[in-house]
């Protein structure tokens, strides 16, 4: 158990250094995620640009690291969200009538049922075309958060009916608690399930921006973003004009495996 | 709680999605003297007379025989199954004389009837053949057949071009449509499988020999595989398994010249373009401060002007494409105008006449008169790399103009629903493929009642005075018979087009192609169907050996 506790907060540790990382170097003067030098093209490393420059001549760590903070606060506003959500459906649905509660989870089997990716794509297609880049990504997050709370609703019902038959709430709404009150003792109890529920969320939705960034279809340029710069992997031509090419996808697997190493076992 | 339930798989899509290159599947075993290349999508027909995509026309090229043939390298129609043929002076009829034993692939005889009933078959609007429409009048023509190697077709009026309108139309076996099976071209359709290949075998009865009397074709055959993926069909054709590339893209022509320097080839400007234009539909539901910028040919010619075309050209193309400022590209000799004059890449210049209009800079920031700030999303589909390069190359080169440019990407149906339906965008981006060189084939873009007339489609009346001269000029040289005066007229549409800029046309990209080293007899052109326009005298060298040759 505490060989357990030990690694996560290393990952936890680690995962706030490429954090500071990423911020001193969106942060530093000078730096810019947009700015083309059109002369350094697929360049390697060198003393402006240390990770090298993309097919546009944009500096790829200032781009990397603001993607990775992007990514990141995004997955985790949107996990928040969806747990929130979850939590709210769940409980709700657990401490109404029985046929409120089945109707509830019927709508989230419905919700898991829809295929997320065609929902989104329409959702892209469907915003206004003058949409800026921080606009559609704060969007993205928010439509991904809209669609990931039903599996995590159906979990949280299932903790809040245990606990509405737990013998000491029974006990305490027949002396009388009710509303609010029954909320504020429930949901401190339901915290050791909403917690793993936020933490497996945040990966989640991570990969689930840079699979829609992948298809071209996440956040809009010149906003960096993990799915635009995969998008390069896709062709073996550029794999051979220089290794830092592959500096988005080792990062984003090491963000990824340091937010499985925080989760894993909570 | 363990969530590699999440990430082993998510961590698999991406990788799968973005690293495509290793699990690309074989190609088919090549049998003795056949030669193989890609088809991107299976065709959606054999039948000669109803084909309306590329990869069945490219059948029917390699499989029909034509009366008359377009060679793609001199530009001249020649003639093929018929040994003569002529015009007369009003253009309404045209003389056919066949060449004498010619017999269909199954060794059955060709003569006129049978040329007769294919001509009248493609007429017909029971066929539905797109071929037809190019007769502009089909319902008024009128065929005889005198004896079995003379053809006689009577046109209601004449028709620009119309010899090149039978390079079009395969002769079947009257009374026996095959879909390709029984021929008069160089191959006949031998094998197909859907999602798999097209197998196309030797016409033993084909009736063109070379200058040493030896038979035609020399290949045995021909297999075309369905393979949609360029990284497969990179690494098949450097292993071999292919024998032309015909679409290369353009990352892809340094990684190959690297391997095999001498298999590909540069052709230069294509006939293609790649521009973007302004909605300036009236009915577009955007507001009336945008609809009047893009109506505003200040505020078009700033954005072209400020455009940086040859970084376009080096960045989105690798160095691939040349920078264009009209709609005919200079590969097209006869038709492109070197005079006319264009506005110049001046980013100052730009600003200037935008403040002579009435823009206005508010800090970093263009706003017109009314305290408007400029901005707007230049749509283009999403899955094209070199098109969303172009387009953020082009909102770094805008904001120099205090232009704020937003890109989005769309799928193709998204896209298309705005485009033709709705109307609701601002800016696009995409590309043109021309496959003709005549300027007719480009009316239905330049009329101004033509639904494809993108930035103000299906007007009723033309909306401007230069629109009323174009759809003029482009009559003009739809009907003239005289060459000069067709030349004239396509010159001043150029100049006007360069001048008005309803299309700002970015990039020609450039031909590439990749050639087997093992091939003998390849004359690129840039024209459709690239290097297989002389398949008769194509071959592989174990091809040759195979057959005896």
């Amino acid at each position: 158990m505490a060989g357990r506790l030990k690694s996560r907060i290393m990952a936890l540790g680690l995962l706030a250094c490429l954090v500071l990382i990423a911020i001193a170097v969106v942060a530093a003067p000078g730096a810019s995620f947009s700015a083309q030098d059109r002369e350094q093209l697929l360049a390697g490393t060198s003393t402006h640009h240390p990770t090298g420059t993309d097919a546009l001549g944009r500096d790829r760590m200032v781009r990397v690291g603001a993607a990775l903070l992007l990514s990141l606060a995004g997955a985790v506003a949107a996990a928040a969200l969806t747990t929130m959500a979850a939590a709210a459906v769940g409980t709700i649905s657990a401490f109404s009538h029985a046929y409120l509660g089945s109707l509830a989870m019927l709508v989230c089997d419905v919700f898991l049922a829809l295929p997320w990716l065609f929902l989104l794509m329409m959702v892209r297609s469907a915003l206004p075309l003058t949409t800026s880049p921080a606009h559609s990504a704060a969007i993205t997050f928010l439509v991904l958060a809209a669609l990931g709370w039903p599996a995590c609703a159906r979990a949280v019902y299932r903790g809040a009916i245990d606990l509405r038959n737990a013998e000491w709430l029974l006990q305490a709404r027949a002396g009388g608690l009710h509303g609010r009150q029954i909320a504020r003792h429930v949901l401190p109890n339901l915290m050791p399930l909403l917690l793993p529920q936020f933490l497996v969320s945040v990966p989640a939705f991570v990969i689930a921006e840079a699979n829609l960034g992948a298809l071209g279809l996440g956040i809009g340029e010149p906003l960096p973003s993990w799915g635009g710069m995969l998008l390069e992997l896709d062709n073996s031509a550029m794999l051979v004009r220089t290794s830092w090419i592959y500096l988005p996808i080792a990062l984003l697997i090491l963000v990824l495996l340091l937010l499985e190493a925080i989760a894993i076992e909570v | 709680m363990r969530i590699s339930r999440v990430l082993v798989p998510s961590v698999s899509t991406i990788l799968a999605a973005t690293i495509t290159v290793a699990c690309a599947g074989q190609a088919a075993p090549r049998l003795p003297g056949e030669l193989a290349w890609t088809i991107g999508y299976d065709p959606k027909t054999f039948d000669p007379a109803k084909v309306d995509d590329q990869a069945s026309e490219l059948v029917r090229y390699l499989t029909g025989g034509v009366l008359l043939r377009f060679n793609r390298s001199t530009q001249k129609v020649e003639p093929q199954l018929a040994e003569n043929w002529s015009l007369s002076p009003d253009g309404r009829t045209l003389v056919f004389k066949l060449r004498g034993g010619l017999q269909f692939s199954d060794g059955s005889k060709l003569t006129s009837r049978d040329a007769a009933w294919s001509i009248k078959r493609v007429l017909s609007p029971e066929t539905g053949a797109p071929t037809a429409e190019e007769f502009i009048s089909p319902a008024g023509v009128t065929l005889e057949t005198p004896d079995e190697r003379t053809l006689i077709v009577h046109l209601p009026k004449r028709v620009i071009g119309i010899g090149k309108v039978f390079d079009e139309i395969a002769i079947e076996p009257a009374q026996r449509p095959s879909e390709g099976r029984v021929t008069a071209g160089p191959f006949l359709v031998a094998d197909y499988r859907r999602s798999q290949y097209v197998r196309l075998r030797r016409n033993p009865h084909y009736f063109a020999r070379d200058n040493n009397g030896v038979q035609l074709p020399f290949a045995t055959g021909i297999r075309l595989d369905v393979v949609d993926n360029h990284e497969q069909v990179i690494r098949l054709f450097e292993h071999g398994e292919y024998d032309v590339i015909d679409n290369l893209p353009p990352d892809y022509f340094g990684l190959l010249k690297q391997k095999a320097p001498g298999a590909v080839r540069d052709l230069g400007a294509s006939l293609n373009t790649e521009q973007m234009w302004f909605n300036q539909a009236p009915g577009a539901p955007l507001a009336e401060w945008e609809k009047s910028w893009f109506r505003s040919q200040a505020f078009r010619v700033a954005v072209s002007r400020s455009i940086h075309r040859t970084d376009l050209a080096r960045i989105a193309y690798e160095g691939h494409a040349t920078p264009a400022y009209s709609f005919i590209s200079p590969a097209n000799s006869v038709w492109y105008d070197r005079t006319i004059t264009v506005p110049h890449e001046d980013t100052e210049a730009a600003k200037a006449s935008l403040f002579r209009a009435g823009f206005r800079m508010n800090g970093s920031v263009l706003t017109d008169s009314a305290g408007h700030t400029v901005k707007f999303s230049i749509l283009t589909n999403a899955g094209n790399a070199a098109r969303m390069k172009m387009a953020t190359l082009i909102q770094e080169d805008l904001k120099s103009l205090g232009m704020q440019v937003t890109v989005v990407a769309l799928d193709f149906p998204a896209l298309i629903e705005r485009l033709m339906h709705t109307q609701d965008y601002e800016a696009c981006l995409l590309g043109l493929e021309n496959v003709d060189t005549e300027p007719n084939a480009m009316m239905n873009l330049w009329l101004s009642s033509s639904p494809n007339h993108q930035w103000d489609p299906s007007e009723k009346t033309p909306a401007t005075a230069w629109e009323a001269e174009i759809d003029k000029q482009i009559q003009l040289q739809a009907t003239s018979p005289a060459p000069q005066v067709r030349k004239a007229a396509v010159d001043r549409v150029q100049q006007i087009v360069a001048d008005q800029q309803p299309f700002i046309y970015l990039v020609y990209p450039n031909v590439l192609k990749a050639i087997s080293p093992q091939l003998r007899g390849v004359q690129p052109t840039i024209l459709t169907p690239g290097l297989v326009w002389n398949i008769e005298a194509i071959s592989r060298d174990e091809g040759r050996a195979a057959a005896g040759r």
